[in-house]
Formats: structure tokens, sequence, C-alpha cells
């Protein structure tokens, strides 16, 4: 029950909202050391260790109307990012090997996340980057490309680039942006997603 | 969508000057309404505005709709910006919509609750403004050096000038200092020191067109975000520029950086005089520039540190400032031993870096442009550095030209148009005038009415700001006033002035703290009065480029906050009330022109009392306007209008103006590049060199306000930092500004995007030193110096990257208070303090 509650909890904000309305459409961003959708699918026990050992809270179990998926554990990243603790004690107690610990922090394979560059404020010439700077991996998995802004001689754009191979989908960067509606201007879609439906979903699309 | 500017400026450009001019504020009622009138119709309006953190100074467009803010956008007019924002910027109306905004007046009964949220209750405005005036008057009569005013460079310029003329024509007290003491006060000392003017010869615009950059302890990535837009847009638009990064850390204004210098905390001022000699020794410093620009000085050496409070009254601490003339013989011999080995040594930057950098300097092919700030100014040799830079600068020939010189970049919005322009300082007047000086004193009695001699009585100065908070806390001050600020949070050694231990000074004393939400200064006070913030009334800004810019009205504030000057009014004209000067009533005297004490009202809009006020401050450099001023000026050669300042509707009107803005053929022309000749259309400085100045000097520039028209290249030694890395105590700590968060977070970590973006203040790291101690990113650590402790948690994630042996942490975060940790040694020449250079242990904190 303990279990329970505390995803019912997790559930809000916008991909809360989502996941809520409909039995799981949306995939959920595993924990770190998760891999493929299917390895973990046949391992996961719904045991509740790696939430309990989450220092930060950041794992939650899906609710029971989630289907298949129903207490399996999840990250929902706006809402408390995954922090890549150096020792991932969360896939350090999973008992089944469901989650592997990863050999290094940019190795936990949760997802890579993508700008959308409509509504992020640093593609407009503002001076924001907040996910850049929050990423911790900053200069691997964020870059910023620099570039002359069109028409303005005296200010540049700072445009954030993830690496998608160096991005560990820890989703702290979608955590901290400070655009909100409909999305985040970078979210974390998970291992396995489909890209372009993903952020369709998260941008409120039927 | 038409501005409602436009019909104010068709309509009153005329009106506002002579009306001001009579003294009456009658003839200013056809002044369209507010942004503030319309806005609460329904109607969108937008304003002009200029955003209320950073010293950018970016300006801003306002929409206001149902008497709420709804958006803020770049103001592509604006000079200084033209258009854009940080994200501080870009969510700055939500600084306004707090949940926790204070709407009452709040007064402490009882003392034993200070230092917790709890123990304010709501007041009527009459029963705390009764309350803080009869204090402030009941400390005034007792004993004049026991009260105190601390405000701000975020202080709008012409509440700034009613509050420096209340406390120094009104109250006959030096005890008014800002928040600036802790962010500018080496820079000005330096300019004062060198070039007797406190102002940048410079402008933005020379950061396009630079060749090379130099960025001195700077971390404008962060604390100057747009500018540091434009300097990357510099160095994108020609590969050929160059960027080096004198840092004690790597940051983030460093990814920009072709050649990152880092050198040991402290010795900066070796190696800026190793460049300064190899220039001398290897003849590759611009003779004729010397020989026309340049006189030679040293000064006292050996000064010690400002730890100990006796420190300003002992013997070397009087002698800070004396300086003596030597020749340019002596000053090379004074560098000499500052080899490119000897700095290195100091240093640990690799010789051939110091040398890259001063060949930097000596290649006149190309322009070099030197950004600085706080790893400059907040050191304790911060006026020394400062001095430094000039000299390299200075004996190399490029100083006030297009592209070539050296900026010192001021931290807050109106650091320089208020706490400096106006003089808010416990040793200034308004104009660069000082209190010391008695043919300023008599200026400043001219302008504002007052008896001969009247301001005779103020010529020592008061107490600097961490004077006045060391007495504070040790039961020295009966009463403060403290406004734009949170000094709880700002200040360095928060242990020994938040009375850790003993709170005697801090509860005894009667503190009033103005302020727009609950913050841990307001958690001292005993009466809290609550502000109108930002465009919930009209202001002025000056920013780091000396442009001043005016931020009109677009809404009302809420509740019962009220605009800070009419608090001051309010309070002035209590503690006044009976008192006269020149024989009339006292408060009348001051402020009747523009205040009806018994209406308790304005006597007009703000944006007529705004316009009023400046036409009286603005006298200062226009000494036309008061004939007994101008005398004084012709017979002292004061050259007051050197720093000329336009009629008010013209800020407005042109969205910011830089001065000295000269009227010529009916129109106000700013000036970018002072000192330096050319025609005043395209920016330069025409009128003040046909003036003051001479022509066809080398450089094409004249230091007219100088001293025999020559700055002064001032020989400055390195001497140790205060305290260094030891067994007990083996790290650097070094505290500053993220890009998220505005000071001490009080504005924007209200606003939820911004909140969200850096939620908590981390301690970064390096990782060896990490390793060493057995802590991880994410920890939590105990932060221990000499002077106190916090606890923080690390990071290694390397969004700023300290060498090992240094760590660094932002001052946003109350909860945090890494200010308990902070020394308060200050400059001993500039009193402010040094914030890069504590010295701490650090320790894991178990389970």
């Amino acid at each position: 029950m303990r279990i329970i509650a505390t995803a019912a909890a997790a559930l809000v904000g916008a991909a809360g909202a989502v996941l809520a309305a409909v039995p799981s459409p949306l995939p959920l961003l595993r924990p770190p050391g998760a891999g493929e959708a299917a390895f973990f699918a046949a391992r996961c026990v719904r045991c509740g260790r790696c939430l309990e050992a989450c220092p930060y809270q950041a794992i939650h179990a899906a609710p029971l109307n989630a289907g298949r998926e129903a207490s399996t554990p999840f990250v929902n990243a706006r809402s408390q990012a995954c922090r890549l603790c150096a020792e991932f004690p969360c896939a350090a107690a999973c008992p089944t090997g469901a989650l592997t610990v990863p050999e290094e922090r940019g190795g936990a394979a949760m997802g890579v996340a993508v700008i959308n560059e409509d509504t992020c404020l640093s593609f407009q010439g503002m001076r924001c980057e907040v996910c850049y700077r929050a990423c911790p991996l900053i200069d691997e998995a964020i870059t910023i490309d620099y570039r002359p802004r069109e028409g303005d001689a005296i200010h540049a754009v700072f445009a954030p680039q993830v690496i998608a191979e160096d991005c560990a989908g820890c989703g702290l960067c979608e955590q901290r942006c400070p655009v909100g509606e409909p999305a985040p201007a970078i979210i974390v879609v998970p291992t396995g997603a489909d890209e372009v439906t993903y952020q369709a979903l998260r941008n409120g699309a039927a | 969508m038409e501005l409602t500017r436009r019909s104010f400026v068709k309509s009153t450009a005329v009106a506002l000057a002579s009306a001001a001019a009579a003294g009456t504020l009658a003839g200013c009622s056809s002044l369209a309404g507010t942004g503030a009138d319309a806005a609460a119709s329904g109607e969108g309006v937008k304003t002009v505005g200029v955003c209320r953190f950073c010293g950018c100074g970016c300006g801003v467009i306002v929409e206001a709709k149902d008497g709420k803010v709804v958006s803020v956008t770049g103001d592509p007019e604006n000079g200084s910006s033209r258009g854009l924002n940080c994200v501080k910027g870009y969510y700055l109306a939500g600084a306004l919509y707090g949940e926790d905004r204070l709407t009452v007046p709040l007064i402490r009964d009882d003392k034993a609750t200070k230092g917790t949220p709890d123990g304010l209750r709501e007041a009527t405005w009459d029963e705390a403004l009764d309350l803080v005036a009869g204090k402030l008057r009941d400390t005034w009569k007792a004993d004049k050096s026991r009260l105190a005013f601390w405000g701000s460079g975020q202080q709008p310029i012409v509440e700034g000038y009613c509050t420096a003329k209340f406390w120094k024509a009104g109250l006959l007290s030096n005890n008014i200092d800002p928040n600036a003491r802790l962010c500018m006060a080496s820079a000005v000392v330096g300019f004062m020191n060198v070039f007797q003017t406190d102002e940048p010869a410079g402008c933005y615009a020379d950061i396009d067109e630079t060749d090379v950059f130099v960025t001195w302890g700077a971390n404008m990535a962060e604390a100057h975000p747009m500018l540091y837009s434009r300097l990357t847009a510099r160095k994108l638009a020609d590969s050929a520029v160059r960027h080096y990064d004198v840092t004690t850390m790597t940051t983030r204004t460093s990814a920009s950086a072709d050649k990152v210098i880092t050198f040991r905390p402290g010795s900066d001022i070796a190696i800026a005089n190793a460049i300064a000699n190899y220039l001398i020794v290897h003849d590759k410093y611009d003779h004729d520039f010397v020989a026309d620009h340049v006189q030679f000085k040293q000064g006292t050496e050996n000064i010690g540190n400002a730890t100990d409070d006796g420190y300003d009254k002992s013997d070397i601490g009087q002698a800070v400032d004396n300086v003596e003339p030597i020749t340019f013989e002596a000053f090379a011999a004074r560098l000499a031993p500052y080899t490119l080995e000897y700095a290195s040594e100091l240093s640990g930057v690799p010789v051939e870096d110091i040398q890259e950098l001063a060949e930097v300097f000596a290649d006149k092919s190309r322009r070099v442009l030197s950004l600085w700030t706080m790893g400059v100014n907040q050191h304790n040799r911060g006026t020394w550095m400062n001095h430094c830079i000039y000299n390299i600068h200075l004996l190399c020939g490029r100083y006030a030209l297009p592209g070539d010189g050296a900026f010192s970049l001021t931290g807050q919005p109106t650091a320089c148009g208020t706490a400096r322009e106006v003089g808010t300082f416990s040793h200034r007047l308004p104009a660069d005038l000082v209190v010391k000086n008695p043919d300023h004193r008599r200026y400043t009695e001219a302008v504002w009415d007052l008896p001969n001699g009247y301001l005779d009585a103020i010529e020592t100065p008061g107490y600097h700001t961490v004077k006045m908070f060391r007495e504070l806390s040790k039961g020295g001050i009966d009463f403060l006033w403290s406004a734009h600020n949170n000094w709880a949070v700002s200040m360095p050694n928060l242990t020994r002035f938040l009375g850790r231990g003993d709170l005697k000074g801090i509860n005894d004393a009667f503190i009033c703290v103005a302020e727009v939400y609950p913050t841990l200064s307001t958690q001292y006070a005993d009466v809290v009065l609550p502000a109108a913030m930002w465009v919930e009334r009209e202001g002025a800004f000056g920013n780091g480029e000396r442009r001043t810019a005016v931020f009109e009205k677009a809404v009302d504030a809420p509740g019962d906050a009220k605009w800070d000057l009419w608090m001051l009014m309010e309070i002035a004209k209590r503690v006044l009330a009976g008192e006269q000067i020149g024989g009339e009533d006292a408060f009348d005297h001051l402020f009747g022109a523009w205040y009806d004490a018994d209406a308790a009202a304005f006597k007009g809009s703000d944006r007529e009392v705004c316009a009023s006020i400046w036409e009286e401050y603005r006298t200062f450099s226009n000494p036309d306007l008061n004939p007994d001023a101008a005398a004084i000026n012709t017979e002292a050669k004061l050259k007051m209008e050197a720093k000329q300042l336009a009629p008010y509707e013209e800020y407005i009107h042109n969205h910011g103006l830089t001065w000295p803005v000269r009227e010529v053929n009916g129109q106000w022309l700013p000036t970018l590049w002072r000192f330096c000749d050319g025609k005043q259309e395209d920016g330069f400085d025409q009128y003040g060199i046909e003036a003051y100045g001479e022509h066809d000097k080398a450089g094409g520039v004249s230091f007219y306000k100088s001293a025999d028209k020559k700055p002064s290249v001032v020989f400055r030694p390195w001497e140790p930092p205060a305290e260094e890395p030891s067994d007990e105590y083996p790290f650097w700590f070094c505290t500053g500004r993220l890009l998220e968060h505005w000071h001490t977070g009080s504005m924007t970590r209200r606003v939820p995007e911004l909140d969200r973006a850096l939620p908590e203040a981390l301690l970064d790291m390096n990782p060896a030193d990490c390793e060493r101690l057995g802590v991880t990113d994410g920890d939590r650590v105990r932060v221990t110096s000499r002077f106190g402790t916090c606890d923080i948690t690390v990071s290694t994630a390397g969004r700023t990257r300290p060498p090992a042996g240094m760590v660094f942490a932002p001052f946003f975060a109350e909860e945090t208070l890494v200010n308990l940790v902070v020394q308060d040694t200050y400059c001993p020449l500039s009193k402010e303090p040094d914030f890069k250079k504590t010295c701490v242990s650090i320790e894991k904190i178990e389970g």
C-alpha cells in the first residue's frame, strides 16, 4: 500500500496528468540501469526496494490502473529527476538484476533528453541555458552551440545541444526547465520510446 | 498599442522644466494618466521599463492588464540591451506576485522574538510611522552617531537622492551607506585615485569593437548574462577575436576563452605588475601616451589587513590613502622585481602565459578590452588591483578609446545611478562631491538652498557599511533603517553581525526594514514597512555604462504597500517637526516643493514628482540652473557640468541616455566614449573636450577631469591575502552570484520558474579534493572558517570548476547562509569586504 500511495502523490504535473488519464500510453522513464524494456519487464518483481533506496524519493510505483506496468518503478523527471548518485543505491538494491548498476554516471541509459526548439527560451536569444548548467554531465551530455543571432549584431544564441550518446536520461534538465506550458522545452524520452510520438503526447496531443 | 509616454512627452517637455524651476508642480496637471490608471480599466497598456536585477540594465516593455503586470519583454529601443533579456528578466513579472508579498505594516512588540519568523503583528501606517519616527528622533536628539541608514544600489535615483538629502541636510548625519559598498567601492576608489572622477570612460559598445577580451575575476556568463551574449557575438563575428580569462577558477565564462589563466587567489596584482614591468623593460609601452597623459605615483605600503575593528583608526589605517609623486624611472624601478618568473612563482601561472598576455597588451595593431567585476573588487587589495589594471592600460595607451579600454562592470541595476552618482555613501554628496571638501559643501548648500556653512556639521565621514554593522552587533547603534537590501543574508561574517551567542546589539537596537517580502532581515526588524516594488511606482536606474533609464509606473502596489519615497516623507516630516532651516520649517524647506505634509500626499503624480525631484538633482550637473551654484562652480573650478544630465522627459523619450548628455541645437545628445575627441553626434565627448580638454594629444583623448589632465599610474605592490590556507583551514572559499538568482534570492526565489531552475545552493568542489576527503556529489558537508560555520551540499558536476584547494558557493540561499562563514576583512582603502578568499575546513556530515 505504501508504494501505491507514493505513486499517486507523484502523479502530479504534466506527465502525471497524461499518465493518470490513459492507462499508460506514455512509456515510463525507468530508474538507472533498467536497460531494454523487455529485459526489465521480465525481471522486475515490483518489490519496491529501488524506491526505498533512492535518497531523493525520485522513484515511484506506477498506479494500479497502469495495466501491466502497475507497481513497476518509474521516475517522474519533472517533479523529481534522478540525481545520478555515484553509487546508484537503487540499482544496487535490486534483488533480481532488473536494474544493473551502471559502470559510470553517464551509463544510466534511462533515456535521452530532447529539446523543443520552438519553446526553448535559449533558441529565442534569451540567456537561459538552465538545462545545460543543471546537467550533471555538463559539457558532455549537454553542450552549448554558440551561434550568431540573425539580424542582431550584438547578441549570440546560446543553443543547448543534447549529445544523445552521452545523455544518461536522468531528467534533471526537464525538472529545471523554466518553460512549463504545454510541456518543458526539454524532456527525456525514455529508452525504447519513439521520440516523435512521445514528444507529441507530452505536448498534449490526443 | 500606443505607449502612454508619447503623449506625455509631447505635452509636457517644456512645462516640466519651467514648473520645476519655479519650485512648484503647478503646470504639470495636464500630464497624461500613468500606465497604472489605464491598466486598471481593463485595457492592456505597455510602459517602458528597465530590468530590476543586475547592472546590465536591460530595457524592458511592461504590459499591464486589469491592474496586473502580465508580461515583460525586451525593449528593442533601449541602447544597452536592444531587445533581449536573460531568464531572470524574462520572468521578471513573477517577482511582483509572490504569495507572501508584504502588504501591511508590521510591528514587533517582543524583542525576544527577533531572529524568528514570528513576533510581528499587523499595524496601521500611522502607528508604524509614529514608532519609527519617534525612535529616529529620540536617537537623533540623544546621540547622532548612533543612528544609521543602509541603502542600496537598487534604490531608484530620486529615492536615493531624497534619502541622502534627508540624512545629510535634514539630520546632518553621514551614517548612511549603501550595499554598493559590498560590490563597487573598490572600483570607485580606483576611479577617484586614478582619474579623479567616478565613471567608466567606455561603454558597452566597446564589446562590439574590441579585438581581445581580458576578463579579470569576472564570471560575466552568469553575473552579466546579456553582456556576455554581446561578448560572444563579437567572438563569433570575427574568428581573430581572442579572449583571455584571468581567474581563480574555471567558470562558465571560461567557455569562450582561448586561454584560461588560473592564478592563486590574491596573486593577481603580481601578474598585473609583471605585465606592466614587461612592457617597460621591453620598451613596449606607448611613449607618446605616457608623455601626454600620465603622472606617476607611489603610495603607502605594507598596509596589513582590516580584520580588527581598530584598523581604520590605527596609524597605518589612517595612512592608506597617502600617495606621493615619483618619476617614471622610479616607477620602473619599483616594478623591476616583478619579473615574469616572480609573478609565476607567486601565482602558479606559467611564465609563458603571463608573457603571452603581456604581448597582447604590447601589440598595438589590436584593440584590447579589460573587463572585471567582483574578483577584483571584493579583494583585500581591491582598490590596488583596480589601479594595476589601469596602470597596464595607461602605459600602453589603451584607455577611453572605442574597443580599447578598461571597463569595470557593475553588479547592481543602479549602483552607478544612485549609490555613486547621487552619492548615498557615508563620505559623499551628490555628483562626485565629498563631505570633507569645503567647496563641495558650499556647492551642495547652494543647490539645496541651505545657509552658508550649514553642512560643515557633516565634514567628517560617517560609518561605512562594515563599520555600521560592527557597531550594530556590539551595541553602538540604537536606530537602523534599511531599504532595498537584505543585510541579514548579504553581509559577510553574519556570525558576528547576527550576534550569535549574544544577540544583545541587534536586540537592543531599533531596526526598521522596508521590504517587499519577508526575509531574514525582517526577522530582526522591530518594524517592517511594506514597500511598492519596481513598476508599482515610477523610478529610474543608472547602469554600468552611465546610462540613466526610467521605468514608468505600470500598476498600483498591492494592499497597503507604499512607495519608499512616501515612507521617507512621512518619517522625515515627523522627525523634523518643529525644526527650522534658515528660518523656515525644515521639512518644507527640503521637501515642500514635492510633498504636502498636512495632506500626507505628494503634490502630483509619480511622474510629476520624479520629474520635479530630478530637476533639482540635475542642477548638480547643470550649474546654470542655479546662479549661486554656478558662481561656486566657476570660482572653485569644480567642472560640475562635465557630468551633465538631461531633463527628465528626455530619458523616457529616448529609452535611456548615457551621460554626459549635451544640449545641441535643442537636441540632447548622449556620450558613449568619455574623454575621447570626436563628434558628439557619433557618441564622442566633443563638448567636454572643447570646454576643458585639449585636442591633438596622443590617442586623441584628453583626461580633463584628472588633476593636471593626467591620470595617475600608482605603483601598488603585491601583498598577501588576509589569511591563507593552513592545516586547520586548508581551502579557499569563494562566493558569488549565479545566473538564475538575483543576490539574496528574496525576489527571484518567489518566481516559480526561477526557483525551479535553481532551487538550492551547492558547494562546487574539485573531484580530487572530494576523493581525498571521502565525500561525493550530493553529500552534505560542514564548511567552517575562523568566523563561522554553514552546512551545504557538495556538487562535482562542474558548473564552476575550482582547482584543488578551492571551493565555491553562491550566496542566494538563506537556508544555507554561506555568509556565516565569510570573513568581514575589507580593502583598507575602499572598505569593501573580501568575499572571495576566506579559508575554510570541510568535513562530511555523516548520516
